[in-house]
């Protein structure tokens, strides 16, 4: 069973501040002392630039940061640690893959799909790319809840169709999307797909290669790393069509002043000192995490969940935006008559932090036609007496906005 | 309830969510501002009939939160009927007394300063008070 009184106490932004209730973890997840720790002892024994030093604390430096390699591949059940592309978060992930992988070979009249829920970074960097290719961005549609409808989506794969981006699970409401589906009816038609992993990865067991996945991205600051890291992995024969799209020093095989050869993937693809310590960082949260088993972090999270939207059934006026069932630790929901940052705000300045807006999904918003949500999002440190205590300011919500 | 919060949601920014001033659409109206936040989705129309150098209509319609609802329902009730002139001098004194700058201003611009004790908030107090700002910029 998972301890969450104990799992706070490696947190020490809750020795910090012992009232504060963080419930925005679909933001960022705040950081254990382990992860603040590696990377201090990274800057203070052994900085150094990798890949080029012959002495000792660089050699150490290079060694560490290629292990990490080899313990995200674990991590995501990759074959190897070249599939593991280190990139500054899933926003350069997602934009790689639409330059280098799509940029390549995409026409005019070809098409990208992706689905109506995606976070802007799963949308804008292929409306680019289809943009200056003349290819079609196509919209999988949804229904209020959130469900994709793999039958319309069967019909409208075709030739032209290639790539599909989707979220695994929506951060906006917390939706899970059926993915190993989604990825099986794509690979019928030999259509890669890009999984955004990035509100999964830090709660589900994910293995790319028994999903097949062709991309899955993630970011390593919203599972207990430091931000200004993330990873793309690529299945090899895709890495192999892939060209730099970045170019500069520690990617380079030759140069001459008339032409330049490059490294093979993944290292192509990390020109310029990339972030060392937020790789030795994300190394560590992935030790972290990895202590615990991630089907009792699905269970409990699903608990707390279930708890929150029993006690917030309570609150006068409460809807929950999406779905009851099929969603992660996320609740998105509308008070009637009383704006989502009113919400934010009164709960903020009783130190429980959540989310309102748009959450970066603006035509989301729009198909639902809400001009934002607010939005609770928990991790393994939350506990049920949070949930209370959240509970007690919302009940005093309406009388301070509406009169007792 | 905190102080602070108290002070932010006093009756005046509650009265004016609730019941705002000049609170419809006007689409036939000579100028129409939109005053739009990106960041949390609050969109107002403003819809304004300038006439002459006088500001004879003013109107919003759109959806925010109580303190942008508020502040453009003060907005509307101060500028209404005023020329231009006063209209750039009641601008100038309500972003002064957000601020927390002393100054001869209404009473009620006064209880938007309480927004300067929520930074993420601030933006709420002045969306459309920025975007008639820019426009009379515009004009002038």
């Amino acid at each position: 069973m998972l301890e969450p009184d104990n799992i706070r106490k490696d947190f020490p932004v809750f020795r910090e501040h012992p009232d504060l209730i963080y419930f925005d973890n679909a933001a960022t997840t705040q950081k254990p002392q382990v992860v603040i720790d590696a990377i201090t002892e990274f800057y203070t024994h052994f900085n150094a630039n990798i890949h080029r030093g012959v002495y000792d604390i660089a050699a150490k430096a290079t060694e560490r940061y290629e292990a990490v390699r080899g313990k995200v591949a674990n991590f995501i059940g990759a074959p190897s640690a070249k599939n593991i592309v280190y990139t500054s978060g899933t926003t350069a992930s997602i934009n790689l893959v639409a330059q280098s992988f799509l940029g390549a070979q995409l026409k005019a009249g070809d098409e990208v799909i992706i689905s109506q829920m995606e976070h802007h970074a799963n949308l804008i960097p292929w409306q680019m790319i289809c943009k200056a290719k003349g290819a079609t961005l196509k919209v999988m549609p949804i229904d209020r809840e959130g469900a994709i409808d793999l039958g319309t989506l069967r019909v409208s794969l075709s030739k032209r169709t290639k790539l599909i981006a989707l979220t695994h699970v929506s951060n906006t409401f917390g939706r899970i999307n059926p993915i190993r589906e989604v990825i099986k009816i794509a690979h019928q038609k030999n259509i890669p797909v890009l999984v955004d992993g990035a509100q999964s990865v830090a709660h589900f067991d994910i293995d790319v290669s028994d999903l097949d996945a062709d991309f899955f991205v993630f970011s390593g600051h919203k599972l207990f790393g430091p931000t200004g890291i993330g990873i793309l992995y690529a299945k090899e024969e895709h890495l192999n069509a892939m060209q730099p799209i970045v170019f500069g020093g520690d990617m380079i095989k030759n140069v001459s002043f008339e032409k330049s050869s490059f490294l093979s993937a993944p290292q192509c693809f990390e020109a310029g000192t990339t972030n060392i310590a937020g790789v030795i960082g994300l190394g560590a949260a992935i030790d972290y995490l990895s202590q615990y088993d991630k089907k009792e972090i699905k269970a409990y999270l699903k608990e707390l969940r279930e708890y929150a939207l029993s006690r917030l059934q309570e609150i006068k006026g409460f809807s929950l935006v999406g779905s009851e069932e099929h969603s992660s630790a996320i609740i998105s929901f509308v008070i009637d008559g009383v704006h989502p940052h009113d919400i934010a705000t009164i709960l903020g300045a009783h130190q429980i932090a959540i989310r309102a807006g748009n959450h970066c999904t603006q035509p989301l918003m729009d198909f639902l036609e809400l001009p934002g949500t607010s939005r609770m999002s928990f991790s393994i440190y939350n506990l049920k007496s949070e949930v209370d205590r959240a509970i007690e300011i919302m009940q005093e919500i309406h009388d301070l906005m509406f009169g007792a | 309830m905190t102080d602070q919060l108290k002070a932010l949601y006093q009756s005046v920014i509650l009265h004016h969510n609730k019941e705002p001033v000049g609170y419809e659409k006007r689409p036939e109206a000579g100028m129409i501002i939109e005053a739009y936040n990106p960041i949390c989705g609050d969109r107002f129309n403003l819809y304004l009939n300038i006439v002459e150098g006088q500001l004879e209509d003013i109107h919003f319609h759109g959806f925010g939160c109580a303190i942008s609802k508020a502040s453009t329902s003060i907005l509307i009730k101060h500028l209404k009927g005023k020329s231009i002139e006063e209209v750039k001098q009641l601008v100038a004194a309500y972003f002064k007394t957000v601020n927390g700058e002393a100054e001869d201003a209404p009473e009620d611009f006064a209880a938007f300063a309480a927004a300067k004790a929520f930074p993420g908030r601030m933006k709420c107090a002045t969306l459309s008070w920025d975007e008639l700002n820019e426009y009379l910029k515009s004009v002038s």
